[in-house]
């Protein structure tokens, strides 16, 4: 299988090759894989360099920590590469945006209405956990709407908060 | 005298004060909410018993019902920990009501300590120096405060009285910027918290947070374990504190000072057992009291590393009513020991709070490595509390040892299931300026970032991209070994679209 995947700017070009061997641009490694019993830490051999890295599947792709970096991958087999190619932009730019709730809490106050403009970092949502205030902002600009909470109401994680279409 | 002590607290602190019951001999009563019936506190501890419901307000909280608990138990004892009602001067006098032994200072201190104006004139009439500023003056008007500003200097800070969180707060360069300053504080502090009174302070530039610890017995005697430097800090929350401070370093007449006056400030409110006293240094090496801390501290164990004395089993002891072992004079600082707070916080995400099951964790070990935690791999950090998973604390011969002993001892720390901020304090140990304790209150939020940081630092992007390969390629493998095209039955469209709606 061939992917290409993109750190920033830059793109790699990985080939998985058989039997522990695989190309980026061209050049081949040996390498020996192996997740950590069952946990998202793996453990990596790349011609015998030793490195252990945690990966986490997030939307926008992979999050790899990796010596105290964290690494923000897209990883794409060559076709999907195309589709978005020709879609030429990224998945928050369109479409509908739900924001959901990154842990349990309290919603403390809510600084925007139902049907109101706002701008991309716009502070939607307040919520309180962990006896700490965190602003949840707006990821893109857009309107308001389906505002499913209110203040004194207590979420789930993962509930969706509101809207922004 | 009492033989057993009941904890009234949770989390790692719990865990350190029933080890210090044991090292001393004595028996352990540990309390628990609904979310804490397997934290390590209980299983730990001799006898637990349930408090109520998670909410602090409805378990750790519950004074009433801890008092009722130790008298059933038969502790006589109570340690509060730090945080939840270890500041409460209230409980502190019902446990004496009770005829408990409440292991920290008197109800009396508690009070004198926990009103701001109170301690502040306390301690300025006993000849320490505080921060010049207008908070013993009660609430002035616009008039009053433009006249008292020159006398104070500039630059200075207007503060919100029922303030807190820097709602309110303005930096004034001058006086004629003032007037409109004076007005725009007012109504951010009437609109945060319902009240527009101001006060006036001194700005402390480049300012140092240095704190000492000291102890003090029923007899009348009282020393200083030195001090430590808590400079590091985001939105008023410590992250990392070291003993000794880089800035008090070589020059111990400075420290001797500082610790006279600190013994001074506690003396002031007749203070008993452990107690904190927090001071704002300039660059100029002017100091003056900010507050004092009337319980233990987060961050004691650095002093513990650094003079060998064990802060909690003395606490115990004096407690007791034992009279201290050592003198001033006995107290010497020896080597240096740094400790990073690990939060459950995502340091690359606004540091919003992470919970969930702790899946694995690796603690890091080996020579000058101590861990403080209360949690274990299986346990659920649970968003009811506050979000310290764990104490680092390495100690070296000197600062640099210390540096790059805790470099190696974060590496070594895994722990999966929450994000943490341990990558921060990684970059935090390769900064520059950390490394050459060139640092304020203000270093955190003004001139540090995880980007900047890892500029410059040999990347290991191809491994990442390579690692993200092989474990999305491993993916991809299984996901098409599970579904395949018709065997739901309903279209793969259907499907999808149903299942996305689901998870709006």
């Amino acid at each position: 299988m061939r992917y290409v995947t993109t750190i920033g700017e830059r793109e790699y070009l990985i080939e998985i090759l058989s039997d522990g061997q695989v190309a980026v641009d061209g050049v081949v490694y040996n390498v020996d894989f192996e997740s950590l019993s069952g946990q998202p830490v793996h453990s990596l051999l790349v011609d015998n360099h030793s490195y252990e890295g945690s990966v986490y599947p997030v939307e926008e792709g992979w999050q790899v920590l990796l010596r105290g970096t964290l690494y923000m991958v897209q990883v794409e087999d060559e076709r999907e590469k195309r589709l978005r190619a020709s879609l030429g932009s990224g998945p928050a730019d369109y479409g509908e945006y739900h924001l959901k709730a990154p842990m349990p809490g309290l919603i403390v106050a809510i600084p925007v209405n139902e049907g109101q403009e706002v701008a991309k970092g716009d502070v939607v949502v307040i919520l309180e956990s962990m006896k700490m205030q965190n602003e949840l902002k707006s990821p893109r600009a857009g309107k308001i709407a389906r505002l499913r909470i209110k203040p004194g109401d207590s979420v789930e994680q993962r509930a969706t908060l509101l809207s922004v279409v | 005298m009492f033989n057993k002590v009941l904890i009234a607290n949770r989390g790692e602190i719990a865990v350190r004060i029933i080890r210090a019951c044991r090292e001393l001999g004595m028996q352990t009563v540990a309390v628990y909410s609904e979310a804490d019936r397997q934290a390590l506190h209980v299983r730990l501890s001799d006898e637990a018993y349930y408090l109520g419901p998670a909410p602090a307000r409805d378990s750790y909280l519950r004074g009433d019902k801890i008092i009722a608990i130790a008298m059933e138990s038969g502790a006589g004892g109570v340690h509060p920990g730090y945080g939840f009602l270890a500041e409460r001067a209230d409980f502190a006098q019902a446990c004496q009501d009770a005829g408990l032994v409440f292991i920290g200072p008197k109800p009396s201190s508690i009070a004198a300590m926990g009103d701001k104006a109170v301690a502040r004139a306390t301690v300025a009439a006993s000849g320490v120096p505080v921060v010049p500023g207008t908070e013993g003056e009660g609430s002035l008007l616009d008039e009053e405060l433009l006249s008292l500003a020159p006398k104070i200097g500039f630059p200075l800070l207007i503060k919100a009285t029922a303030g807190g969180g820097g709602k309110g707060m303005r930096e004034v360069q001058a006086l004629d910027e003032m007037a409109g300053l004076l007005q725009a504080a007012r109504r951010e502090a009437e609109a945060a918290f319902g009240d527009g009174n101001v006060y006036l302070e001194k700005l402390v530039e480049g300012a140092r947070h240095i704190e000492f610890q000291i102890l003090a017995d029923n007899h009348g005697n009282v020393v200083h374990l030195g001090e430590r430097e808590c400079s590091l800090q985001r939105r008023h929350q410590k992250l990392l504190e070291e003993c000794p401070s880089p800035f008090v370093g070589d020059d111990d007449e400075l420290r001797q000072l500082m610790g006279s006056v600190a013994v001074r400030a506690a003396q002031a409110v007749d203070y008993v057992n452990a107690g904190t006293i927090e001071f704002l240094v300039d660059k100029d090496k002017n100091f003056f009291f900010l507050e004092m801390n009337t319980r233990l501290q987060v961050e004691h164990p650095v002093t513990e590393i650094v003079t060998g004395f064990d802060i909690v089993k003395e606490q115990i002891r004096i407690a007791r009513g034992r009279q201290m072992r050592h003198t001033q004079e006995d107290i010497q600082l020896s080597g240096w020991a740094i400790d990073c707070r690990i939060n459950a916080e995502d340091p690359y995400n606004q540091f919003l709070p992470s919970t969930g099951i702790i899946s694995h964790m690796i603690l890091p070990t080996g020579p000058g490595v101590r861990v403080d935690t209360g949690v274990y791999p299986g346990f659920e950090i649970s968003p009811y509390y506050d979000s310290l998973i764990s104490k680092l604390i390495v100690s070296g011969e000197t600062r640099g040892e210390a540096i790059l002993r805790m470099r190696r001892a974060l590496e070594e720390y895994k722990i999966i299931g929450v994000r943490t901020n341990i990558p921060f304090h990684q970059r935090l140990m390769d900064s520059h300026r950390f490394m050459g304790g060139q640092y304020d209150t203000r270093f955190v939020e003004e001139r540090f970032s995880l980007e900047a940081a890892e500029e410059g630092k040999g990347s290991l992007e191809d491994i990442a991209a390579i690692l993200a390969t092989l474990v999305a390629h491993q993916q991809t493998q299984r996901a098409a070994h599970i579904i395949q095209r018709g065997e739901r039955g309903t279209s793969n469209w259907k499907w999808v679209g149903r299942w996305e709606r689901m998870h709006r």
